[in-house]
């Protein structure tokens, strides 16, 4: 009847909802971001967010103040999780974020509660390798909105917005894909870092390699160096080999080879393809962790 | 309102452009009932042109205007003027949908949509803005902002790198009641 009308009301209802489950995060001078109440005791921000180890402060929807710890982070996906004890917060609704498409209406809300909106414009399929495609959103954030909500029509979280990969590209880490992050932290307790042993460069494959190996990709990464003793050199890899894929995503740059290694991945046993020699071999190499920072 | 068609032609209506020769060219808000209220920025004389959607130009006569506020209030005479309806207190809210309309770079009429960013200063201590994620652009200062029904709750200002301040429209009546014009 009122289209209109019932699509401002339930905008600005949507806002309200997700905003009861919506933290400042005070974790870096000046400019406090955002994060979400997304389990029990567990905030989701923005990793790039967290400059500090200690002295996290975080302000509840009711404007008090919290100490909160750092529970694990995740810079690879720009995830940091934070513990703190706020029962009396309600936890965010969150959505199936496998379910959004190109074009639909999307809020982002950042502490106060502010708001922006817009639309989901593209699906990063770079980032299809860590577990689901980076939302590329035309939709302001405004500053401190990163680590804040993304949420749909009904106000349920379908990713976490972040502008840390630049100041002008606005994007979202789909809810499924924190989901999965924080499933593992709670198994494990920590969020390991993945490690391999090796350091890479990238190399442009020949025209005459690419087709004999049946090969879509223009590039893949060389390895230049391999750690004694590390998962890598276990695996049998060696200096000069060329890794095309690693768990059957191909691996086009270095950074891909970072971003394929997810934390969830840590004591798997994942294939990788390499071209040794001109010719295509595969390697077992159990994930191994990064020991903690001392 | 069932589409932003008919939400932007019942805005412009109730939208003047106020031209104040030699300084500006902006916009207003035909309200209350034979007043046009606008920016303080907009007119800095005693008297301004203004223009209805209807094409007919009237003299507007300052008779309140105040530069802390950046309020001004023109009154003009004509048959047949239309007013704008404002909306009550308390029923902006954040996240709600918002359109203004106005006159952004000698556009008429032009109609942008966004919603409300949030309510309240900017900075600690400072003055309570509409803060709107919509875009705007000189020639909107003045003009109506309001919300998916076409009441008017703010009155477009300024702007803050890409968000639009607005002045609430309680504000904007407490400025016309202090220059001894009664509301409706």
């Amino acid at each position: 009847m009122n289209d209109l009308v019932n699509l401002s009301n339930g905008l600005a209802a949507a806002v309200r909802q997700a905003g009861r489950s919506v933290f400042g995060v005070r974790a870096r001078p000046r400019l406090p971001s955002t994060g979400v109440h997304w389990r029990p005791g567990l905030v989701v921000t923005a990793d790039h967010t967290v400059r500090t180890d200690d002295d996290i402060v975080l302000v509840g929807p009711d404007g008090r103040n919290v100490s909160a710890t750092i529970a694990g982070r995740d810079p690879t996906i720009d995830i940091a999780v934070l513990r703190v004890d706020a029962a009396d917060v309600p936890l965010a609704e969150v959505g199936d974020s496998s379910g959004v498409q190109v074009g639909h209406i999307v809020l982002a809300i950042g502490d106060g509660p502010r708001a922006s909106w817009g639309v989901v414009s593209a699906m990063d399929a770079e980032g299809s390798s860590s577990g689901g495609s980076l939302f590329d959103l035309d939709l302001t954030l405004y500053p401190g909105f990163s680590g804040g909500p993304l949420v749909d029509v009904q106000g349920r979280v379908i990713g976490i917005n972040t502008s840390g990969a630049s100041r002008d590209r606005h994007l979202a880490i789909p809810a499924a894909v924190v989901n999965r992050l924080l499933e593992g932290l709670q198994r494990r307790g920590h969020i390991p870092r993945p490690y391999l042993g090796v350091s890479t460069q990238s190399v442009r494959l020949p025209e005459a390699m690419r087709q004999q190996l049946h090969l879509e990709q223009v590039s893949a990464v060389i390895v230049v160096a391999v750690q004694p003793g590390s998962p890598a050199a276990e695996g049998g890899l060696v200096i000069g080999d060329v890794i095309v894929s690693l768990g059957g995503a191909s691996i086009t740059d270095p950074m891909e080879l970072r971003r394929v290694l997810r934390p969830e991945k840590v004591g798997e046993t994942i294939v990788a393809s390499v071209i040794r020699g001109g010719e295509a071999r595969d390697l077992r190499v159990v994930v191994g962790e990064r020991p903690p920072r001392s | 309102m069932s589409d932003l068609r008919q939400l932007a032609e019942c805005l412009r209506r109730v939208t003047a452009e106020v031209a104040d020769p030699g300084v500006s060219l902006g916009s207003g808000v035909l309200w209350p009932p034979g007043h046009v209220v606008t920016n303080a920025h907009v007119v800095r004389g005693s008297h301004a042109g203004v223009r209805l959607v209807d094409g007919r130009r009237l003299e507007g006569r300052v008779i309140a205007r105040d530069v802390a506020t950046d309020l001004a209030l023109l009154r003009v005479s004509g048959s047949g003027i239309p007013a704008a309806t404002i909306a009550g207190p308390g029923t902006a809210h954040v996240g709600a949908l918002v359109v203004a309309v106005g006159h952004p770079l000698g556009v008429r009429g032009a109609l942008t949509v966004g919603i409300i960013h949030a309510i309240g200063p900017q900075q600690i201590g400072g003055r309570s803005w509409i803060q709107a994620d919509v875009s705007l652009a000189r020639g909107n200062s003045g003009g109506p902002l309001a919300d998916a029904s076409g009441h008017v709750v703010g009155l477009n200002t300024m702007v803050a790198g890409t968000l639009a301040l607005a002045i609430p429209m309680s504000d904007v009546a407490q400025f016309v009641r202090a220059a001894g014009v009664g509301l409706p």
